[in-house]
């Protein structure tokens, strides 16, 4: 349960640190991504947990509701991103219910980005949160490590994510229709869980538009083609 | 928070900083497992506790009490297992009296995650949660961490691949009560024979909406051998260097004494 | 005969043959990369030796963690004999501690002791084999045999020898020895029942003056029951120790050689 030295930055300010992790720790090893599109925006990932190599579930929902259009891709350690998902959807819940209005995707990532830097000496999260709102439509903000904010037109985070880069810097293309973004992302994550050992089992994604959230769940015996559910 | 006493803790680093070594926790090696099934869910767990390489306990139970309709299987430090349990199981109870409605599922296990986390770990508390309420059936599991998965079939502790190995080949989405029975005892049977921090019994609880019927020990595939012959000595073969004799009576002039009657329920099992 | 009594080589005091051993120092954050040759496989092995007899004897359960590699993977080897199968065999070794280095001692003694046999046309004796493994092991004696070694035999006269080794060579004839995994919970047994230990004859005197039990040779039967009941014992309360029982009994007329099976759990 001890910590490393290797948790603080070097003078050259870049040191990845791969050592976060206390012992015996769930990790979500990890492909996730989120995209805008024309209507709105599409969170996707794959469903591996593991706790050093062994498979602690391979069927995992990464993909977690904080407001009803306000979704996140969590990675890292599973039970510090699920305690700061807990502690958002209650913090939004909460908003809701005083300002008598749904709160907006920069509302929460600004929610998440307060909780992961105040405690960054103690987390290992990498969030992505993707939202629809009325004002703004589909928006994707990133909070990697240190609890830093970014709004992206799309977003790739976790281990696997860094086999894909060049795929998506090649392919996404600004106000995709639904379809071809729903293809962008699973063949993104399809590259991702073939190359990343900690990513693997199934594609899920949520389409977060006007309509509302709508799931999708591909599954790996069917090469990720058909969708089920 | 109260609970915790940290008195020791500055005395107790500076020992270990100079050598001492930590006193060792009973550990429960452990297979623990549960499933669900159409009208119900089950849980099941192997009775030896560890403490290194030598057996503790040989007969242990690894099944705890939350409330009538959910029960948790533990794995890792058997103190912590224990207590955790027991705290929640508390917590839970005055929950249901203060709302006038049935613990659920996901109550108890959002109390757990939360507990365990807030500990970072240090709390080596590995469980199996499952349960009916007015929700449905529910099966959790919950890492020392607070991290929680929700699964149709789950194991935990140091048989838990041997356990998942027979899940991942026998299950399938629709069993009867006596195949979810079969199955998660045969998952513990193979963390009892192939996983040396599991062994001796199967402990099994079914919970159904209905009511929750505990199997302790369901299944006994390593009953002790006979021993060859009697190791009983001649009374009189241990050396007495010196004698003194208390009589029950006068017992009283060197501890208190409060007579208690025990009536087989909730007394202490006695290994024998 | 210190390192005798803690089993691990490796380490000072009272541990366990378990791989559980507190990385001692270590700089926090700091990660050393070391090749780290020795595995510990567990297991237990037990010698007595008789009036004309001597009986050794091993679980068959070969692990490493929490793990089992194998149910069926003897300690107990005879040396010396002539034929592959060792049928003409006079002496044999058990070994504990990390297989791999049990298995080539093993070997190297068994073909030290054929190699004296063709020369002398006479089979080498347990004294002078005794001897010769303690040089073995002590030639290594900065890269160790991690194996706790027992030799098994009959001396000069006929009567059972027992010879007991730490990994480096140090050795004594005993009467009876535990080694491995589950030697610290059967040795005590073994006082007890081989030598009487702690054994008074009742009402023979007051205090200090009460008679000790005497000892007497005890029957290759009784002796075979107290091995079978030392493992059945062992097995219940230590996790390396299971599976099977080998057990061989030398005597002038040969090697015999018996498998019975113990607990699995």
């Amino acid at each position: 349960m001890e910590f490393g030295n290797s948790g603080s930055l070097r003078e050259d300010g870049i040191h990845l640190d791969m050592d976060r992790l206390k012992k015996g720790e769930v990790n979500l090893g990890t492909s996730i991504m989120a995209v805008t599109f024309k209507d709105g925006v599409i969170l996707g990932a794959d469903s591996r947990t593991t706790t050093g190599a062994y498979i602690a579930n391979r069927v995992t929902d990464k993909l977690t509701q904080v407001h009803d259009t306000i979704w996140c891709c969590r990675s890292g350690s599973a039970a510090d991103t699920q305690a700061v998902a807990d502690i958002v959807k209650y913090q939004l819940e909460l908003f809701a219910m005083t300002n008598r209005k749904a709160p907006t995707t920069q509302t929460a990532a600004a929610i998440f980005q307060e909780i992961t830097y105040s405690n960054k000496d103690r987390l290992s999260a990498g969030l992505i949160i993707a939202g629809w709102d009325e004002r703004h439509g589909g928006q994707v903000y990133s909070i990697p490590l240190g609890g830093s904010l970014h709004k992206q037109p799309y977003s790739i985070g976790g281990s696997g994510s860094t086999y894909i880069y060049g795929f998506c810097d090649a392919n996404w293309k600004e106000g995709m229709e639904e379809a071809a973004a729903v293809d962008f992302v699973k063949s993104a994550l399809r590259e991702a869980i073939k190359w990343d050992g900690s990513s693997g089992g199934v594609i899920r994604m949520v389409v977060l538009t006007a309509k509302g959230a709508d799931r999708h769940l591909y599954l790996p015996d069917t090469d990720y083609k058909v969708r089920h559910a | 928070m109260p609970g915790f006493d940290f008195s020791n803790y500055n005395r107790n680093a500076a020992l270990h900083a100079r050598g001492v070594p930590l006193p060792k926790a009973t550990s429960t090696g452990t297979t623990i497992v549960g499933c669900i099934y159409d009208g119900g869910v089950v849980i099941a767990a192997d009775t030896r506790a560890t403490s290194g390489p030598i057996v503790a306990d040989k007969n242990c139970e690894k099944l705890h009490y939350i409330a009538s309709n959910i029960w948790c299987a533990g794995a890792g430090t058997a103190a912590d297992t224990e207590f955790t349990t027991s705290l929640i199981s508390s917590q839970l109870e005055l929950h249901s009296l203060s709302t006038g409605r049935k613990p659920r599922v996901v109550t108890c296990m959002t109390m757990l995650k939360q507990h365990l986390f807030r500990y970072q770990g240090h709390i080596g508390a590995y469980l199996v949660v499952a349960g009916v309420d007015p929700t449905g059936t529910h099966l959790f599991t919950v890492h020392a961490h607070g991290s929680t998965d929700k699964l149709p079939y789950v194991t935990m502790g140091s048989g838990s691949l041997a356990a998942m190995s027979v899940f991942e080949t026998q299950w399938k989405p629709s069993l009867t009560q006596d195949e979810a029975v079969k199955l998660c005892a045969d998952a513990i049977e193979s963390g009892i024979w192939n996983d040396l921090g599991s062994g001796s019994n199967v402990d099994v609880a079914i919970i159904t909406p209905d009511k929750t019927t505990l199997k302790r020990n369901y299944i006994k595939p390593n009953e002790r051998s006979q021993k060859l012959r009697s190791y009983a000595f001649a009374k009189g073969s241990t050396a007495v260097l010196n004698e003194k004799i208390i009589r029950k009576e006068d017992i009283s002039d060197f501890v208190s004494v409060h007579e208690i009657a025990v009536e087989g329920g909730d007394s202490m099992e006695v290994d024998t | 005969m210190a390192a005798m009594f803690s089993q691990n080589p490796l380490m000072n005091g009272p541990n366990y043959s378990f791989n559980d051993a507190p990385t001692v120092n270590a700089p926090e954050g700091a990660r050393q990369h070391r090749f780290d040759p020795y595995t510990d496989n567990g297991g237990s092995t037990l010698a007595i030796a008789g009036a004309d007899f001597t009986v050794m004897a091993g679980d068959t359960r070969l692990t490493s963690g929490y793990s089992i590699n194998s149910r069926h993977h003897p300690k107990l080897f005879k040396i010396g004999g002539t034929t592959a199968d060792q049928k003409d065999a006079t002496l044999v070794l058990s070994v504990v501690g990390f297989a791999a280095d049990g298995e080539a001692l093993k070997e190297r003694l068994d073909v030290i002791c054929k190699m004296y046999r063709f020369r002398h046309g006479k089979p080498m004796s347990a004294k002078a084999c005794a001897q010769r493994l303690s040089t073995i092991l002590y030639q290594k004696r900065f890269f160790p045999y991690y194996a706790y070694a027992i030799l098994g035999g009959l001396d000069e006269e006929g009567k059972g020898a027992v010879y007991s080794y730490d990994p480096v060579g140090s050795y004594e004839r005993e009467q009876c020895r535990a080694g491995g995994a589950a030697a610290s919970l059967i040795m005590p047994f073994l006082d007890n029942q081989v030598n009487f230990k702690n054994q008074y004859i009742p009402g023979s005197g007051e205090g200090h003056a009460l008679q000790e039990r005497e000892r007497r040779p005890l029957a290759r039967e009784e002796v075979e029951i107290l091995v079978k009941d030392a493992f059945d014992g062992a097995v219940e309360r230590h996790i390396e120790v299971g599976d099977g029982l080998q057990m061989m009994v030398i005597t002038k007329d040969g090697i015999e050689e018996v498998f019975l099976p113990l607990k699995r759990d």
